[in-house]
């Protein structure tokens, strides 16, 4: 008799998700965390300093009302923000979700083209959604079965969807899906900071330049949930306590400081997980959060096709955004930024072709010297003041590794780059906190350090996420699952994943 | 598989190229993975008899040959093959088949078991870049052998006697044993022709010395240097499977649903569910019940070869086509392997072959008769007796 119906590796959204939607249909789950802290990369922080994610874009209502979380939550509504295109020259943009204004409240010229195409955009997700919201199409053998038939409504219902938009708009959904978002942006908006905008947007957290083809997907994967940014009210942290309190209601049980070693099996179907302190859990069902090749390397290849193998040590997954905090000496506003505008989403990317530049290093595993900047001004638990930062493009794989200096120096152009729009920035800032993508990696083992475990492209989609073969969430033996970001639909702190897994893992033994 | 080779440096000699070519009067040469092999040395029908009544030596250099030792090699290995491997003791030499992960067959071969984790695989296809992925994540290394080791095969009834007179002493080789008689050569009793008979491995460059060696023993027990047609004649009768020709190795096929599973090649004998996980096992478990085709001997009505007849059921349907068809100079039957597909080949009664037949250029059709055969068509107990016969 096993302990547990199902056991969950790895606390991070998608695994507390997963073990929450199986507790809730009457599953005994156990969830392990190596760490102390539930919430894997979405509340990671170093030394108390800011977590990984600092804003909601992308969480799905649907994984979180499935997990008993209103979706209305006080701490999810939190507070939606605005986001704001620095300038070097001061006249700073502002969009709103009305449109585009300057930032002394003026409307911006190019406002009505930029928020049409938006809204194009946000149509487009909403209709890709459904595919996010079940597992990758495909995958059922048969039509006339439950499964089937399920899927087969979904897919018609997509259909009916791309009929509904229109002739004219639904060639265009299909000329622009898989297209780069550099052609499509400056087909509507002339060259600047609006367009450089929506081309950052389209390349957080991958290996990608507006250029590259599939970064249009991107944008709408981004724009999935009407593209609203939030930040949770008591910052990430108090998201991911949120989905620990709905976990232990669902009647999981935690178990924190507790890393996996091995998945035990026992005649090709999944029978624990042995611990690295030696205890063994049992369980017929376990779900990896888990990149796909650690997954892998813990129930050892030899229960693994060698096909699944060569195609998981394939996957594609080199991180490009590093986590720079900046300590500020008080909470004092940032020199050269509106007083309104302090506690926006700042985001340093005046062009179209500035971005696609800061990638040109990254191919050759070098460092931007002129980086796309995300940056919050967020207060952390004690108090302090600190400039929250993400910088594009970091890769992974850096020439000579992310050394002392080579971290210096990231910090450093950052510094540099967001005083070209808030002059003296530099006096503010009492401290700098790096945050890698190796240290990402050795935290949470997301591989490469990368937000979705593995790139977001075109190529590791839908029914090849995160590879050929596996997009059903099962991998090899029987009763081993994935349910981490690799997954479709893949990372974000979004929770489908999660979500669409646990429920593969009823379908396949209810 | 044909093996790409570069056309602007033609078929390369291999290590017996020039003993063949001293013995090669038919200058009937073919490319056998990018070697010069001889088709025929002389006549077919001479080589053919000499290999059945006398002895043979076939150059089987070609073939491919892999290395692989480390501590993990047998899991390796278990988890490629279907067989369980760690049935086949060290000096012992075992038939295994590999599927990809659908379940079909990717080729057939040899391993030779030579040491603790310490194995040779010899294979018609290329396997390189198949066996590092197999091998990912083991303590194993692999190396290409293929131009390194030569071999040879030595085949008939009066093999042993040959080796004998050339003072290599295989008497307690029994059938699939390997022997290292000294550090650079190997013997083990195997072959391709369903007869007693023994195949010899060596480094390329001693190749020559060992020809030799071999010929001046056997001078008084008829050798006889032959070509692949001869051994293709005695591999029919013993009801071998030749890839690319009686199925298909999946990884060369470029058509969806080319590849065939174990089953349906009636090697399910080889297929061991109960070792653990292997590649295409849970495949397998479902497809095990369910072929689509089978894998058939067959006694031909006539004595026209049938190779390449289609074959039609009761209902003049088509239902599959011949793969190898002979007539076979020793069992005196018309004999072909052939694949038909379900349900006829449950029934297989009333199954007939369309044969094509040219006569002094008039092209005409007969239908010929199919019975089934469930054994090998000819397998002489001299192949298995130990210590063989002399003669």
């Amino acid at each position: 008799m096993s302990q547990f119906d199902a056991i969950v590796i790895g606390g991070g959204v998608n695994g507390l998700i997963a073990g929450t939607l199986l507790g809730r249909r009457g599953k005994n789950v156990c969830i392990i965390e190596k760490s102390t802290r539930f919430g894997g990369m979405a509340s990671y922080s170093v030394d108390g300093g800011p977590t990984l994610a600092h804003s909601l874009y992308n969480l799905s209502p649907r994984a979180l009302s499935d997990i008993g979380i209103d979706p209305q939550h006080p701490v999810l509504s939190g507070k939606p923000v605005s986001t704001v295109s620095l300038s070097e020259d001061g006249r700073h943009i502002v969009f709103k979700n009305d449109g585009v204004y300057w930032s002394d409240g003026t409307k911006h010229p190019e406002s009505s083209a930029w928020s049409d195409l938006t809204q194009r955009l946000i149509t487009y997700g909403s209709l890709l959604r459904q595919l996010a919201e079940a597992p990758a199409p495909g995958g059922q053998k048969t039509v006339l079965s439950r499964g089937g038939l399920n899927e087969f409504l979904r897919l018609a219902k997509l259909g009916i969807g791309l009929k509904k938009l229109g002739k004219s708009e639904m060639r265009r959904f299909l000329q622009v899906v898989l297209s780069n978002v550099h052609d499509i942006i400056l087909d509507d908006l002339p060259e600047g900071p609006v367009a450089g905008l929506l081309a950052a947007d389209a390349i957080w957290g991958s290996a990608t330049g507006p250029r590259s083809p599939g970064t249009v997907f991107n944008l709408i994967y981004r724009l999935g949930h009407g593209g609203i940014i939030t930040q949770p009210a008591g910052g990430m942290s108090a998201l991911t306590d949120l989905m620990v309190e709905a976990a232990q209601k669902a009647g999981c049980v935690l178990m924190p400081k507790t890393e996996a070693s091995r998945i035990l099996l026992d005649n090709d179907t999944v029978s624990g997980v042995e611990t690295t302190d030696g205890r063994t859990i049992t369980a017929p069902i376990v779900l990896s959060n888990l990149a796909p090749k650690i997954t892998s390397q813990m129930t050892g290849p030899s229960v693994f096709d060698i096909e699944t193998i060569r195609r998981v040590r394939n996957i594609r997954a080199c991180g490009t955004a590093a986590k720079v905090n900046l300590r500020l000496k008080d909470n004092s506003p940032l020199p050269g930024l509106p007083e309104q505008l302090a506690n926006e989403r700042l985001i340093f990317a005046p062009s179209v072709e500035y971005v696609e530049a800061a990638f040109n290093p990254a191919k050759y595993r070098q460092m931007s010297k002129a980086p796309v900047i995300e940056a919050f001004k967020v207060q952390t638990a004690d108090g302090a003041s600190w400039l929250s930062t993400i910088v594009q493009y970091a890769p992974s794989d850096l020439e000579g590794g992310w050394t002392e200096s080579a971290k210096e120096k990231l910090a450093q152009t950052t510094v540099e780059t967001l005083s070209r729009s808030l002059p003296g920035l530099g006096d503010h800032i009492s401290g700098k906190q790096v945050i890698t993508q190796d240290q990402i990696e050795s935290a949470t083992g997301a591989p490469g350090g990368h937000w979705h475990h593995a790139e977001m492209a075109l190529d590791q989609l839908l029914t090849l996420r995160p590879a050929n073969g596996m997009a059903r969430y099962s991998m090899g033996p029987k009763g081993l699952f994935q349910c981490g970001a690799a997954t479709h639909p893949g990372g974000d702190v979004m929770g489908l994943a999660g979500r669409n897994a646990a429920l593969a893992a009823l379908e396949a033994q209810p | 598989m044909s093996i790409f080779t570069d056309p602007k440096l033609g078929l390369i000699p291999g290590p017996f190229h020039k003993k063949l070519e001293e013995q090669n009067r038919a200058q009937n040469w073919y490319d056998w993975a990018g070697y010069s092999a001889p088709g025929v040395l002389d006549s077919v029908e001479f080589e053919y008899f000499a290999l059945r009544n006398q002895a043979s030596l076939f150059d089987i250099s070609p073939m491919h040959k892999y290395r692989l030792t480390g501590p993990n090699t047998t899991a390796m290995l278990n988890r490629l093959m279907t067989r369980d491997v760690r049935k086949i003791g060290v000096g012992r030499v075992g038939y295994a088949i590999w599927c990809d992960e659908e379940g079909m067959v990717i080729d057939d071969g040899t391993l030779f078991h030579l040491g603790d984790n310490d194995w040779r695989l010899c294979c018609q296809e290329q396997m390189l870049t198949w066996l590092l992925d197999a091998a990912w994540g083991f303590d194993v290394s692999v190396v290409d052998e293929t131009h390194c080791v030569a071999g040879l095969s030595l085949q008939g009834p009066t093999s042993y006697a040959v080796l004998e007179a050339a003072g290599l002493d295989v008497s307690k080789l029994k059938p699939f044993d390997l022997s290292q008689i000294h550090h650079d050569l190997m013997i083990s009793r195997t072959g391709f022709t369903g007869d007693l008979g023994y195949e010899l491995w060596c480094d390329w460059d001693k190749a020559e010395a060992l020809w030799d060696r071999l010929w001046t023993g056997g001078a008084h027990q008829g050798l006889r240097a032959i070509g692949y047609e001869a051994v293709n004649l005695a591999r029919i009768e013993a009801g071998f499977l030749t890839a690319g020709v009686d199925f298909q190795p999946v990884h060369a096929t470029e058509r969806l649903h080319r590849g065939q599973t174990p089953f349906e090649l009636g090697l399910g004998r080889l297929v061991d569910f109960n070792k653990g996980h292997f590649n295409g096992r849970r495949e397998l478990l479902s497809k095990r019940e369910t072929p689509r085709s089978l894998l058939m001997r067959f006694d031909v009505e006539g004595f026209k070869p049938s190779e390449g007849s289609l074959i039609y059921n009761r209902r003049r349907k088509e239902v599959g086509h011949i793969t190898s068809g002979i007539w076979s100079p020793t069992a005196k039957r018309n004999i072909a392997l052939a694949h038909v597909r379900m349900p006829d080949a449950s029934r297989s009664s009333g199954l007939k072959a369309e044969i094509y037949t040219l006569q002094e250029g008039k092209w005409d059709t007969r239908m010929a008769r199919l019975t089934p055969v469930n054994k090998a068509f000819f397998a002489p107990p001299r192949a298995r007796a130990t210590p063989p016969a002399r003669t």
